[in-house]
């Protein structure tokens, strides 16, 4: 197995907003693990691949929910017709052959499923698989990035204390208006002023975080929007199609969204 | 209802002369209709007649029956067994009113069953409250069902009621639709139930969205129905806008909002008044408005769309200051405007002439004081009487001037005209007037029980949190035997079991493998067939299963218990039996669904002696103990929310679940004995209510004021609040609410 699939060709676009690439590849030398933290679609998914790319090393993501059992990260057997076959999991596929494993969203996953990674995260460096009686040295360049929005979890959907202390953190926050602006115009291709104006009324929602919305627009939000208008919608069309309706159910918040973006068009 | 009745009416009509003609004459007509129909409106008159109506009536109502024809004769009946009660309670004139009226009625409320019935029901609770009002009051029928609703009616009903409970003369006002309240409320009825009531969620989004700052907007007084002001940081808005479309009421309050806030969010300078005259103070808050608008346009483009609806003056007719000032107005706003005038040119030139200036607070006291002299010298009259800033989006300007403490006579007029105060209208619910009597009595301090915590209490007229105000202290509950079941419990708690069977099951959730169990966990079975060959210990734990999801949630129920709640409604049922009636049997259902909640009631007398009542906690089954106490609950003392809702907070939080809701059960108003002016208590109730949801608690007023018009919707907000009309539908409503709130 060598994972070719897993491997990113192309270099996706990426727009450092800090320091974040120095602390990763630090860290990536030192072999630690490390934690993504911020709201959702404020570039978490895509910094951790443009970083997979840079270094070269293939990416394995898995997406947790609170259904997903251990055996669903380290593997289990399967019946075939001659008996039982050991089937590797993400994770240890990651760790047998050196890729960078990406557990997204990983206060979704039940608090017993993620102790899974606890050997992996200190200086062990390797993962025991019980079932099957074995344990697994990481590869060298095995590396674990979780990641989660501490915004909207609730305190009983908390990472254990023992797991947090495992990792090293980064925190993500949406950009300066000029550089979500540069973001915007590179990703989609549509004018800087329409990208600036976009982000002006993106900005405006995240005023109502916790005002009526739980979260404010994100820079995926924007970009959307930018989408639809390089297909030729409306400025409000498209603000309307992709922040306001996604965000909130409301009608009052929802009256009051679309009254702050005609009021931030020109 | 026999057919002895239509003997017995042509009988009695027979013997009286005035009535026989009428008779005749509407027998005629019956005689070719249903003789069920007949026979209805047979006992009807019979009803008329023992409760003396006196044949005014009686005609009237004959008149009605024989003018609306055979398809109405049901509502035409009931219509006249109501008129009977009426006259009983009120007398024949008031009877005879509602006969007369009785046409115009079916009229407006196209005859809706429903409608006309809650009509009758209003003026039945009127002539019970109220007699003698009642027959002028069904005269102003045209204005009172304008909209046809006789909801609304009954509503307008219990509100006057309510407001006026102590004052006479307020009552006699009120259903005179003079009262401020009374056109506050139908002023709201006819801009489609639009007051800031029910924009204010909507705008504090608007505001914090597009100032990025907690918005601080607050309702007037009633009377408060002309512009908006702003005083130290807080917009204050009018309840209503009188006279608006429909339509439009949103929007204004948004654009006078974005107004007002284009104002806060500028540094500003108080000008002195000094020796400025009327016409310049007004020229001045002209510019001033201009040029605050103007930069929250550069940072807001879209806001000139939302602002030039308003504007709607345009060159013609005769020249007046007022006129040529919301014409400058306009052309300041508007740059597609055009308009001839000089003087309008002027202040458009000098306007745009400062533009790269316009952050200088002091630009407007130049230009304004220059366009002033301009107007003055014009000679045209300027009435600072009748003077309001146009348009109406716009606030009274008074933030920007500072008022000498003696004003003198021109001065004040100006202050108060800006303010849209009526003078005439003395009849403002100024808190404190008596109109609002504390509602509790006063008790020795001896049964005061142990102190469970302090909490602080906001003041809202000095702004301040007073640290450790309140001291709520624990009230051992009183037992009572239960008793036997209320006649209606047992379809009530079967209704009730329906939605927790509705509701519980729901999302299932896997188990970890189970001894037993419908189908096999095919991990576990592999696991199982591998230890088998090699022979290592087996685990019999092979089956899956999927269960409900339990519900992780913890939910607090505090309960009313104040004086008002002995308060009984027409079926004899106190509002507290219905609280009881309705926590006994949510309580039953959630034992049954297995959540996780307590039950605490509430009164207090005065800040040193909030009682709290325990009567079940968290982990405490629901059993005939809970019971007994739920039954012990006896009416007393005054609402103080604000601790109440504090120490709940404090209940609410050490519990280790991902949800936590709090249900308030109140009949309406916060008091105490030792408050004045109740809307401190509401502020803070409101205050406490927002901190808590800031913490991750729900919370949801169940609230029975009918007619929607107490301060509940400002404590727990709109949304949060529900209000209950009848109280015999509370218990079925709170558990609909709590089944349908603890999906969420």
């Amino acid at each position: 197995m060598d994972l070719t699939d897993d491997r990113i060709t192309s270099a996706p676009f990426y727009h450092q907003t800090g320091n974040e690439r120095a602390i990763f590849e630090a860290a990536a030398a030192s072999r630690l693990p490390i934690m993504l933290k911020g709201p959702t679609g404020c570039g978490k998914t895509r910094f951790v691949e443009h970083m997979a790319w840079h270094l070269k090393r293939p990416l394995i993501t898995v997406a947790c929910h609170e259904d997903m059992t251990a055996a669903d990260l380290a593997g289990r057997y399967l019946l075939t017709a001659d008996g039982t076959v050991w089937n590797d999991g993400p994770l240890t596929a990651a760790v047998r052959f050196g890729a960078i494993c990406y557990l997204d969203e990983v206060v979704e996953a039940r608090q017993d499923t993620t102790v899974v990674i606890h050997p992996l995260t200190d200086n062990r460096r390797i993962l025991p698989l019980d079932r099957r009686g074995e344990l697994v040295a990481a590869h060298p360049d095995f590396l674990l990035i979780v990641s989660y929005n501490p915004g909207y979890q609730s305190a009983v959907k908390d990472l254990k204390e023992s797991t947090k202390q495992r990792f090293v953190a980064i925190d993500f926050t949406y950009p300066e208006p000029d550089a979500e602006t540069a973001i915007v115009a590179a990703e989609t291709g549509i004018d800087v002023p329409v990208a600036s104006q976009l982000v002006g009324v993106a900005n405006r929602t995240r005023n109502l975080r916790g005002r009526g919305l739980s979260e404010g627009a994100s820079t995926r939000m924007i970009v959307h929007a930018a989408k639809l208008m390089s297909a030729g919608v409306k400025l409000i069309d498209a603000l309307r199609a992709s922040i306001v309706l996604p965000l909130t159910d409301d009608a009052d918040v929802r009256e009051a969204l679309e009254a702050v973006i005609l009021a931030s068009a020109p | 209802m026999t057919s002895n009745d239509v003997d017995e009416i042509r009988r009695l009509s027979t013997q009286r002369e005035v009535l026989r003609a009428p008779f005749a004459q509407i027998w005629l007509r019956l005689e070719t209709i249903d003789t069920d129909l007949v026979q209805q409106w047979a006992s009807a008159s019979l009803a008329l007649f023992h409760v003396n109506a006196g044949p005014a009536c009686i005609i009237a109502f004959w008149q009605v029956a024989g003018s609306l024809g055979p398809g109405h004769m049901r509502l035409i009946s009931k219509a006249g067994m109501q008129a009977a009660n009426i006259c009983r309670l009120a007398g024949a004139k008031a009877a005879l009113a509602c006969l007369e009226t009785l046409p115009i009625c079916l009229r407006l409320t196209s005859v809706q069953p429903a409608s006309v019935q809650a009509w009758w029901h209003g003026l039945d609770r009127l002539a019970e409250a109220a007699p003698s009002l009642l027959a002028d009051t069904v005269r102003r029928i045209e204005i009172l069902l304008a909209d046809g609703d006789g909801f609304a009616f009954a509503d307008f009903v219990a509100a006057g009621l309510k407001a006026t409970a102590t004052n006479k003369a307020r009552r006699a006002a009120f259903f005179a639709l003079e009262d401020s309240l009374a056109q506050m409320l139908l002023t709201r009825r006819a801009g489609g139930g639009q007051g800031f009531a029910e924009c204010e969620t909507m705008l504090g989004a608007f505001i914090a969205g597009l100032c990025g700052r907690a918005p601080k907007l607050k309702a007037g007084p009633a009377n408060m129905t002309r512009r908006s002001m702003i005083a130290s940081g807080t917009v204050v808005m009018p309840p209503v806008y009188a006279g608006v479309a429909r339509e439009q009421v949103r929007r204004l309050y948004r654009a006078a909002a974005a107004h007002a806030y284009a104002h806060l969010t500028l540094p500003t300078v108080l000008h002195p008044v000094g020796p400025l005259k009327p016409m310049q103070i007004a020229l001045i808050g002209l510019i001033e408005d201009a040029r605050v608008e103007t930069l929250a346009m550069r940072d807001a483009p879209g806001l000139r769309h939302l602002w030039s609806g308003f504007h709607t003056a345009r060159p013609g007719g005769a020249t007046t200051a007022a006129g040529l000032m919301a014409r400058l107005s306009r052309a300041l706003l508007d740059p597609d405007y055009a308009d001839p005038d000089g003087f309008v040119e002027k202040g458009r030139a000098l306007f745009a002439e400062a533009s790269a200036r316009l952050t200088d607070p002091l630009l407007s006291r130049a230009i304004g004081g220059l366009l002033g002299n301009d107007l003055g010298q014009m000679r045209l009259q300027f009435n600072a009487k009748t003077y309001m800033v146009e348009p109406p989006y716009r606030d009274d300007n008074m933030h920007l001037w500072e008022l000498p403490e003696t004003p003198d006579d021109q001065l004040s007029l100006t202050v108060d005209t800006a303010r849209g105060v009526n003078a005439d209208n003395s009849t403002t619910p100024t808190p404190g007037d008596g109109t609002r009597a504390p509602r509790a009595r006063e008790t020795g301090q001896d049964d005061r029980g142990e102190l469970l915590a302090t909490y602080p209490e906001w003041d809202s007229s000095a702004g301040v949190e007073r640290p450790a105000w309140t001291s709520l202290r624990d009230h051992a509950p009183r037992m009572r035997d239960p008793g036997a079941a209320e006649p209606g419990e047992a379809t009530l708690r079967a209704q009730i079991a329906r939605l927790v069977r509705a509701r519980v099951v729901g999302r299932t959730e896997r188990q970890p493998p189970q001894q037993d169990g419908e189908e096999l966990d095919l991990d576990a079975v592999i696991k199982a067939s591998v230890a088998r060959r090699g022979g290592l210990p087996l685990d019999g734990r092979l089956y899956r299963d999927r269960r409900p999801r339990a519900r992780d949630l913890a939910t607090l129920i505090i309960v009313d218990v104040s004086q008002s709640t002995a308060a009984v409604d027409a079926s004899g049922q106190s509002v507290l039996a219905a609280e009881r009636a309705a926590v006994g049997a949510l309580a039953s259902a959630l034992e049954a669904s297995g959540d996780c909640y307590a039950l605490r009631a509430f009164a207090s007398a005065g800040r040193d002696d909030v009682r709290l009542t325990r009567l079940k906690d968290f982990a405490e089954p629901f059993t005939d103990k809970v019971l007994a106490r739920l039954a012990g609950l006896s009416p007393g003392l005054s609402t103080r929310l604000g601790a109440a809702l504090r120490h709940a907070g404090a209940e609410l939080a050490p519990q280790r679940t991902t949800r936590k809701m709090l249900f308030v059960l109140t009949d309406g108003e916060p008091s105490d004995i030792d408050v004045t002016h109740p809307q401190e208590l509401v502020e803070d109730a409101r205050r406490a209510c927002r901190s808590l949801r800031q913490c991750g608690i729900d919370v949801f007023g169940i609230v029975m004021d009918p007619a929607g018009v107490g301060s509940a919707s400002t404590i727990f907000g709109r949304h949060n609040t529900i209000h209950v009309r009848k109280l015999q539908d509370l218990p079925a409503k709170l558990a609909n609410v709590y089944f349908r709130l603890a999906q969420r």
